[in-house]
């Protein structure tokens, strides 16, 4: 399923070869930093979660087995944990506790006055809120369906048709063939 | 079987496990899941091709210069990986030859132990060597130089006329040397031979060897009228003397 990019990237990765992460940059950074944005809500630190994320990705970059996940899923998976061990960390070194609250969930509002973040809207706003409280408590949260049905107080049932229909749509937006064809283009 | 999978498609296992929140355990159910049933797997693909895209709607722009700042970070980090590295080789050389030259000098200790060991047992033999034939000398000096002690010249007889031994005899020690000084030179296939009467009886006193016992006194047992005597015998020697071939006969 990896992508001749991604096939390339691993390669040079492994083999400590500093242009992995510079390309790793190119193509994932502006969505990890939106996924290290999206737990930690502060640009700061945000920042800091991305650098300590690219760090472990440099070090850990042996460990990576495509056969078990994809790229994607790995850096995803890296960039989230390092975002919620920041969290932790503040929240236990400082009286102002920041946590991942449900409320986060509905809280689409924040980020939507600041310019940059517009295309981002244009986009969510293809799927309805509804669909994507439910799959952010998936991705994002972390959330079971069943712990998403409990917090939301939305049945379990409902979660589930939700859920798919949202990643329905998701795909709609995103064809993954249109996702691929400029990193297709930029290693040609 | 369709049942388990739904089962274990309902646990979100699979869920978690795309987000890296599964115990080690947990991963290993999830990895055996993905690796038996095409469904799982299908479903994995998905869920990760979801995740992609949804955290693509996400995007943000990441701010100038944070690349550079990773870049750097990044650099460093090698940069100390590289120092450590050159560290652990040069660690690895000075260990490896630690051991190499530890090996050599234990080596070495243990060999001159092992010769030290010898030298020492061989200065002990030669030490008692050396002690009892003082012993003897002293022992034959003291009877030589006694004033009781007669010396009698031996000739041999006509099958030996250069054979010529030094008999000595003290009555009052009871005792009784010989000294064989020339032997004339036998074929290969025969040697002389020593023999004692004593009470009647011969008594074998061995094979002498050769010109090499020149200056060796041979102690001989002592009897009043005792007659020792020299025989040609076959090589190695005889049981009993070969009277015919007597050659020089001690008669003290």
């Amino acid at each position: 399923m990896s992508t001749l990019l991604e096939r390339h990237i691993v390669e040079l990765l492994q083999e400590q070869n500093e242009k992995a992460i510079s390309l790793l940059y190119e193509h994932y950074g502006d969505t990890l930093y939106g996924v290290a944005f999206k737990v930690v809500r502060n640009e700061e630190l945000a920042q800091d979660v991305l650098q300590e994320s690219f760090v472990k990705i440099w070090k850990k970059g042996n460990s990576y087995d495509s056969t078990k996940a994809k790229l994607f899923t790995w850096l995803f998976r890296i960039t989230r944990n390092t975002a919620i061990d920041k969290l932790r960390s503040l929240s236990t070194k400082s009286d102002k506790e920041i946590q991942i609250d449900v409320s986060d969930v509905y809280n689409l509002g924040v980020e939507s006055i600041r310019p940059e973040f517009m295309d981002i809207r244009q986009n969510l706003s293809k799927i309805e809120p509804k669909y994507q409280i439910v799959l952010d408590a998936l991705f994002f949260q972390g959330m079971t369906q069943q712990e998403a049905s409990d917090e939301l107080e939305i049945p379990l049932g409902t979660i589930k048709s939700r859920l798919k229909i949202g990643l329905r749509e998701l795909r709609k937006i995103y064809g993954s063939g249109v996702l691929l064809l400029p990193m297709i283009i930029n290693i040609l | 079987m369709k049942e388990k999978i739904r089962i274990f498609l309902d646990t979100d296992l699979l869920e978690k496990y795309l987000l890296g929140t599964t115990t080690l355990e947990e991963s290993h159910q999830v990895e055996r899941y993905i690796a038996m049933y095409p469904e799982v797997r299908k479903t994995y693909e998905e869920l990760q091709e979801n995740l992609e895209t949804f955290a693509k709607l996400h995007a943000l722009k990441t701010p100038e210069g944070l690349k550079n700042r990773i870049l750097e970070r990044i650099r460093a980090q090698q940069t100390g990986r590289r120092r450590f590295q050159r560290f652990a080789i040069a660690a690895t050389i000075a260990a490896l030859l630690f051991a190499g030259s530890s090996y050599f000098f234990y080596n070495q200790s243990q060999n001159l132990q092992q010769e030290n060991t010898i030298v020492n047992n061989k200065i002990k033999t030669l030490e008692a060597d050396m002690r009892s034939q003082l012993e003897d000398v002293r022992n034959q000096f003291i009877v030589l130089n006694n004033p009781s002690t007669r010396k009698f010249m031996i000739n041999g007889n006509k099958k030996a006329r250069e054979l010529k031994a030094v008999a000595y005899v003290n009555p009052v020690k009871k005792l009784s040397y010989i000294n064989v000084r020339n032997l004339p030179n036998l074929p290969e296939d025969q040697c002389y031979q020593m023999w004692a009467e004593v009470n009647g009886e011969m008594v074998n006193l061995g094979v002498i060897k050769d010109i090499q016992d020149k200056d060796k006194l041979m102690a001989l047992p002592y009897a009043e009228k005792a007659v020792s005597y020299i025989t040609i015998e076959p090589k190695g020697g005889n049981n009993t003397p070969t009277v015919q071939n007597i050659v020089a006969n001690i008669n003290f």
